[in-house]
């Protein structure tokens, strides 16, 4: 995971130095009866790059969609830069929209798609013209200039969207799910020029996405959303490495899950008895919980250690035997069912190009990990 | 499907049959409108067109053959007078200017009113717009004929309108309405309007709801998003209506007869006259001929105008 040069910069969501840009206070959406968006509420600053992660139906997108003005919210309040966005239509907003299917213009060239923001504000024709052709050399779209959008590219029609919604300067850029529509390859190469047009900008950008990988790279700051609430915001280290909740850790990433009972707690030492497991979990921190609660530790497969020999100590080990091992080239992932039954996956890096003595299916092994690698969950 | 046609004998015969003279699978799709239209309208048109070459007499058939054999030779014998005719009778100019007038007008008209209800219907929740739909469509269920002379009831002196309005007290002498122009433009863009409304709907319903937030996104106001976003994307659909309210509504002959007065000259008319009153064939034809070579360029024009939208996106 590559780590945000702007997390590490600024961080006012940390120290509280600048008020927030953009607040949304116990927003709620209601169509009929279902509740889209429930009480959400959410500060976002300045330069941001702030992800809305969650899978189809969570209301990530009916969010985007009430802050670019084409719902109205059924509770709560919108503020941008300190001005309240009730009532006000979408063509009065500061926000710029880049539609997951694009919504470009078929009937316009792409020149005159980008100029249409422009030329509703009522900008010369001539001034329209040189800030199109500023920000087509900016997405490196200058040749396609008179093409229309039928004769473009899937990746192509990406950067005229996006240019149409960043020529107007907008105060915040709202993104849904941009780079769906993009092969793999492609999506990676414009998740960083995406990056560095956002850096180069100073535009806050909202994207609303599903893929997590997506959120991961791109984001200062993560929003997961569940049933239409946000269940955790922050920096995507933070998300990946104390989910608060199975629900995120599952969500981002993969993780195995251990249930058990709180056996010792102590000021800065648990202890968690764990029949799935097959053991005793030791943890190197303490969690707001009581002697003998149900929770669950989350440990990621990269920090489970896999040997052939059994490990010392009593504590935090299992025995199993490889179910099966999927080469991924970089790393390969291995299945192992533990002698209590459970499966638990478990990642290894493939340091060497040949290992002739790499553990392989149907081999019994004991898996390991230390005090600190997971995270107890209580919900 | 093959196996079905293997397994009925008729079937099968009939297929070997079409195989030997050359025809299967596409080309017998093909074959069968095209059989009609030769068979049912360019034949037709054939005789038609020698017709309108050939002198009237009185007889029966009421003009001259176009093939002569005169003992030891074959003349053909065309006689373009007919044509040169219309040119000269200022009665069939006006009549040619007066019918695309009225079919020009009617169809502005009716995409003024079938617009904004295309508009509205396209833009309904599902099973709302399905009844809407069902709506338009309904009129067909009743004969056309008998709508116009309905509407000879409610325009006549003392028909439903003017009746009520002088039972209101509004008007004290009855307003003629039939029997004028405005009757016939009336009777013309209600007969014709569905089949404005059906393809500017069947356009405007695959409009993306997406195009249009992303113009109001980027600032436009509702008016500007109409004109620059909604307008340009319909233009087929506007094109389509047009032409199918336009091409029928020149030629047509029943609404101008029931609705208009004896100045609604139509050509519609004026060849029913030359046919049945005056029993001129050969000058009706040309009428005929000459109405269709008047329609046909501007339906070309607009056909590959509709082409060249419908193909750039």
């Amino acid at each position: 995971m590559i780590q945000n040069a702007h997390a590490a910069s600024s961080r006012p969501w940390v120290a509280e130095t600048e008020p927030p840009f953009l607040r949304i206070q116990k927003v709620t959406k209601k169509f009929g009866d279902f509740t889209a968006v429930d009480e959400v509420s959410l500060d976002i600053y300045r330069g941001e790059l702030f992800c809305l992660l969650g899978g189809s139906g969570c209301g990530k997108s009916t969010l985007l969609r009430m802050l670019a003005g084409f719902e109205a919210p059924s509770e709560g309040r919108i503020e941008i830069d300190g001005q309240d966005m009730a009532g006000i239509p979408p063509y009065e907003r500061p926000t710029n929209m880049m539609f997951q299917s694009y919504a470009l213009f078929p009937h316009m060239t792409v020149e005159r798609n980008i100029a249409y923001g422009l030329l509703r504000e009522g900008v010369k024709r001539d001034e329209a013209m040189s800030r199109v052709a500023d920000i087509l050399k900016l997405v490196q779209m200058t040749q396609f200039a008179r093409r229309k959008p039928h004769q473009l590219s899937g990746g192509q029609r990406q950067r005229v969207a996006l240019a149409r919604a960043l020529v107007k300067r907008p105060k915040v850029l709202l993104l849904d799910e941009p780079l769906g529509a993009l092969d793999k390859k492609l999506r990676e190469e414009t998740q960083f020029e995406l990056l560095k047009i956002q850096e180069t900008l100073g535009i806050t950008f909202i994207v609303v996405t599903h893929d997590q990988e997506e959120a991961m790279t791109l984001s200062t700051r993560i929003g997961v959303m569940d049933e239409g609430q946000i269940v955790q915001v922050g920096e995507p280290a933070e998300i990946y490495e104390h989910p608060s909740s199975r629900f995120v850790a599952d969500f981002v990433g993969s993780v195995n899950l251990f249930e058990g009972r709180i056996s010792v707690d102590e000021k800065d030492r648990l202890e968690i008895d764990s029949a799935e497991m097959g053991g005793t979990i030791h943890v190197g921190h303490s969690t707001s919980c009581t002697l003998d609660q149900k929770v669950w530790y989350a440990l990621r497969p990269e920090k489970v250690r896999l040997d052939r020999e059994e490990p010392v100590g009593e504590a935090n080990r299992a025995r199993g035997m490889v179910e099966e091992v999927l080469y991924l080239g970089g790393q390969s992932i291995y299945k192992i069912k533990l002698d209590s039954g459970k499966s638990v996956k478990a990642t290894k890096p493939n340091l060497l190009r040949h290992e002739d003595d790499a553990i392989s299916w149907d081999e019994p092994a004991w898996i390991s990990w230390g005090d600190t690698a997971g995270v107890v969950l209580t919900r | 499907m093959a196996t079905l046609i293997e397994r009925v004998p008729p079937m099968r015969w009939t297929a070997g049959l079409l195989r030997r003279l050359g025809l299967h699978g596409r080309g017998l799709v093909i074959a069968v409108p095209f059989l009609w239209l030769l068979v049912f309208f360019l034949v037709p048109f054939l005789v038609v067109g020698k017709i309108s070459v050939s002198e009237a007499l009185i007889a029966r058939p009421p003009y001259a053959p176009l093939l002569e054999w005169d003992g030891w030779r074959l003349n053909i014998i065309v006689n373009i007078e007919n044509f040169r005719y219309l040119w000269t009778d200022s009665l069939y100019i006006n009549a040619y200017f007066f019918s695309i007038q009225v079919a020009f007008v009617s169809a502005v008209i009716a995409l003024l009113i079938g617009y904004p209800m295309a508009y509205f219907i396209a833009r309904s929740p599902e099973p709302r717009r399905t009844f809407l739909l069902m709506m338009v469509i309904l009129p067909f269920w009743t004969s056309f004929l008998l709508r116009v002379y309905a509407w000879q009831g409610f325009l006549r002196s003392n028909g439903v309108i003017n009746n009520t309005l002088i039972s209101m007290g509004i008007i004290d002498t009855p307003i003629q309405m039939l029997q004028t122009n405005f009757a016939v433009y009336l009777g013309i863009v209600y007969t014709y309007l569905p089949f404005m409304i059906l393809p500017l709907y069947a356009n405007l319903v695959k409009l993306e709801e997406s195009l249009l937030e992303a113009s109001a996104d980027l600032g436009g106001r509702p008016m500007a998003t109409f004109f620059y976003v909604t307008l340009p994307l319909s233009l087929p659909g506007i094109i389509g209506g047009f032409m199918l309210v336009f091409i029928p509504a020149i030629g047509e002959f029943v609404i101008p007869e029931l609705l208009g007065g004896p100045d609604t000259l139509m050509i519609g008319r004026v060849l029913w006259n030359e046919f049945f009153s005056n029993r001129d064939w050969p000058v009706a034809s040309a009428v005929a001929i000459a109405m269709l070579v008047a329609v046909v360029v501007p339906i070309m024009i607009l056909r590959s105008l509709q082409a060249r939208l419908t193909e750039e996106k």
